[in-house]
């Protein structure tokens, strides 16, 4: 039973940032009918965006802020840093590419993903970058939390996963509730119309940009704060960000929201029951299962095409 | 008929640079004459980049200042050349590399590879060239001393200036029977060369004396271990971690903390590194001691730290200086016996053999087995972190 609930305490908070990462990609595919590739290496940037913060504010040792305010602030600097980069890769890698051929802006894309991978190891080397808030207020963030049965769920864990669902929140909040949301719900079922009923595109463009990519910076502090980071962790988180927006449904953000926490339990259990070997093996099986049986994904909607 | 000819044009350039590049490997082999008054090439291969990258950096900083005091002393000119082989792709940039030195006629040994992976995979090619290694840190046992159940994979021309993993593995296994009185025993490997062989001595070594062992093999590229961290039962005392990637040794000492887990990490020399590698209470061993407890490094230690402002001598480096040190002194011997010139690069691996040092940068004076090419006397070091993160000596060779 203590393994049980240990894997599933991993599997929410490996599914928290996996649903974080395939809210981003959901979000600009809704709207765009891209893939951005670039994502994970959004997710990356952003992780290294909190390390730079995190260690000018004194790192784990000597923190010059409480723990709180300087978790925040290394979030806030990550989400808003992370939404400059994706201004920046819309602006110059996909706008000039919105009216060419669908496979245009998917190559254009994947050579993102490379030059911000390549640029990051010329910039800051190979080396991990380990956040070590193990330090911090002497080990609390580890050593503090509560007990289910004899699993201890530190507060590491609660913060990252409480942060995770309050972005989620957040982000159906602005989308569902708000008049940019529904501009950008407007955007994502009929671009042409939208624009004729006198919504500005562009600015809806950008702003799911923004959107995405702050929430791929925040994604990136709650996976570093765990693990240490290097320039390689884009690629695979961002390959399995993609996949839970397809197993949710790619274009829609409860199917996003669904898809990462359903493959953070995939993943969990996986590796606690049958091996970690395996892990992999199964979250891309699962990936193709829903391409081949339900290709529209959990919650997506099938497209319907009048003949 | 365009499309023809383009075709043609692209075989005939590619059969030409093919061919070149065969014929450049035929003209730099192992009978090649060198004139010992020219500048000799030193290849140093080692993980400049990736998770090891903290390792061939150090190694490399001390490798250019041996390269810079020592050659004078023996009346040799040396170039070195650096060589990236990160630990995450593999022996592939290694062997690269390997064929590009055996092909430059200049280089007579080369300096490393610094890993026990990259080690076995360019053994025959340096010697099938007739090219000596020395290397500073590859410690898979197998690379000099072969067994039954695990062939020599090395040959006589690999060189090390430091103790191997079966001695390594003893004596962490017996420091954690003898000192640590452990029953219960979780080990890793990383599924490369260096933490297989090394968590396979220490296996056998505990399970001989009773302790129970749990083996879990992880990919290298694994850097969240909390999968292994739940499947770690609750009584055991130790997690032996032979990792080459400090950060990783810190995650896994992070996550047993998190998960309430009593037992400590025990790491090898691939997680030495303070910066890194610091939860109190865990344990690691290294294939040398603080050379600042010998006296006559004193000079070799200030220069170094004067070419290198607000750097700390690490345990990585130092065997680097001293292979520096036995590849010129083997060098010059092959020059003094060949009067001026070196007839032929395996020369070279004759004359590293009986290389003697007085007073060697890690201790006592240096010589090489008569058995095998590992260095005569050499042992591990097991370090234990303190609460502020500083490694003590808990137990020196021989105790």
């Amino acid at each position: 039973m203590d393994t049980f609930i240990q894997l599933t305490i991993d599997a929410l908070t490996l599914g928290s940032v996996y649903a974080l990462i395939a809210l981003g990609y959901t979000l600009v595919y809704g709207v765009l009918k891209l893939l951005n590739f670039a994502h994970g290496d959004v997710f990356m940037v952003g992780s290294f965006i909190g390390f730079g913060v995190f260690n000018a504010l004194g790192g784990g040792s000597t923190p010059k802020v409480p723990v709180w305010l300087l978790l925040t602030l290394v979030t806030l600097a990550a989400m808003v840093g992370c939404a400059g980069l994706g201004v920046v890769i819309e602006r110059f890698a996909y706008r000039p590419l919105r009216d060419a051929p669908r496979i245009a802006p998917l190559i254009s894309a994947l050579g993102v993903s490379f030059f911000l991978a390549n640029s990051m190891q010329l910039l800051f080397g190979a080396q991990p970058r380990n956040y070590n808030v193990f330090n911090l207020d002497n080990g609390a963030l580890y050593l503090k939390g509560f007990d289910i049965g004899q699993v201890r769920v530190p507060l590491l864990r609660i913060i990252t996963i409480t942060s995770a669902f309050v972005l989620m929140l957040v982000l159906w909040f602005l989308v569902n509730r708000t008049r940019t949301g529904k501009a950008m719900r407007a955007t994502s079922f009929d671009r042409e119309a939208a624009a004729m009923m006198g919504i500005d595109i562009d600015r809806v463009i950008v702003f799911t940009f923004v959107l995405g990519s702050a929430l791929a910076g925040a994604a990136g502090v709650m996976f570093a704060l765990r693990v240490p980071t290097t320039v390689s962790i884009g690629f695979v988180s961002g390959l399995k960000g993609f996949t839970a927006a397809v197993i949710g449904g790619i274009g829609s953000v409860p199917g996003a929201m669904a898809g990462g926490l359903i493959l953070g339990f995939a993943e969990s259990y996986t590796e606690g029951y049958v091996s970690t070997k395996w892990s992999d093996l199964v979250v891309f099986c699962l990936l193709i299962a829903f391409m081949i049986f339900r290709p529209q994904g959990l919650l997506g909607r099938a497209d319907i095409r009048k003949v | 008929m365009k499309k023809a000819i383009a075709l043609a044009l692209a075989v005939l350039a590619t059969s030409i640079v093919a061919a070149s590049a065969q014929g450049s490997s035929k003209v730099a082999n192992a009978s090649t004459a060198v004139s010992c008054k020219g500048t000799f090439d030193l290849p140093f291969l080692t993980p400049l980049t990736g998770g090891a990258g903290f390792l061939g950096t150090e190694q490399a900083s001390w490798a250019k200042y041996a390269v810079k005091t020592l050659p004078s002393q023996y009346g040799l000119k040396v170039k070195l050349l650096l060589g990236d082989t990160p630990a995450e792709a593999g022996p592939a940039p290694a062997l690269a590399l390997a064929q590009k030195y055996i092909a430059d006629p200049r280089v007579v040994a080369v300096l490393g590879p610094s890993t026990s992976g990259d080690a076995g995979a360019t053994a025959k090619p340096f010697f099938a060239a007739g090219i000596a290694e020395v290397s500073p840190s590859a410690t898979h046992t197998d690379l000099t001393y072969g067994t039954p159940g695990d062939p020599l994979t090395g040959t006589p021309a690999f060189f090390r200036d430091v103790a191997r993993d079966d001695q390594q593995g003893s004596t962490d296994a017996a420091f954690m029977i003898g000192k640590l009185h452990v029953k219960k025993v979780v080990s890793m490997d990383f599924q490369e060369p260096y933490s297989v062989g090394l968590s396979k001595e220490v296996d056998d070594a505990l399970q001989k004396h009773g302790v129970t062992v749990i083996h879990f093999s992880a990919p290298n590229t694994t850097t969240d271990y909390s999968a292994y961290v739940t499947k770690v039962p609750s009584d055991t005392d130790i997690v032996f971690f032979p990792t080459q990637k400090p950060g990783d040794a810190q995650t896994m000492a992070q996550q047993l903390i998190e998960q309430g887990k009593k037992a400590k990490v025990f790491g090898g020399d691939g997680s030495n590194d303070p910066s890194q590698f610091k939860v109190p209470g865990s344990y690691l061993s290294n294939f040398a001691a603080p050379i600042s407890l010998f006296p006559y490094n004193k000079s070799i230690i200030a220069g170094w730290q004067k070419d290198n402002p607000g750097k700390q001598v690490g345990s990585f480096g130092p065997p680097t200086f001293g292979a520096v040190q036995i590849i010129l002194q083997g060098i010059k011997a092959t020059c003094a016996d060949d009067h001026g010139v070196i007839k032929a690069r395996h020369d070279v691996i004759r004359h590293i053999k009986k290389v003697k040092i007085k007073n060697f940068i890690l201790g006592g004076n240096f010589a090489f087995s008569t058995k095998t090419n590992d260095p005569l006397n050499r042992g591990f070091y097991i370090f234990q972190i303190q609460s502020n993160g500083t490694y003590k000596l808990v137990q020196s060779p021989g105790a």
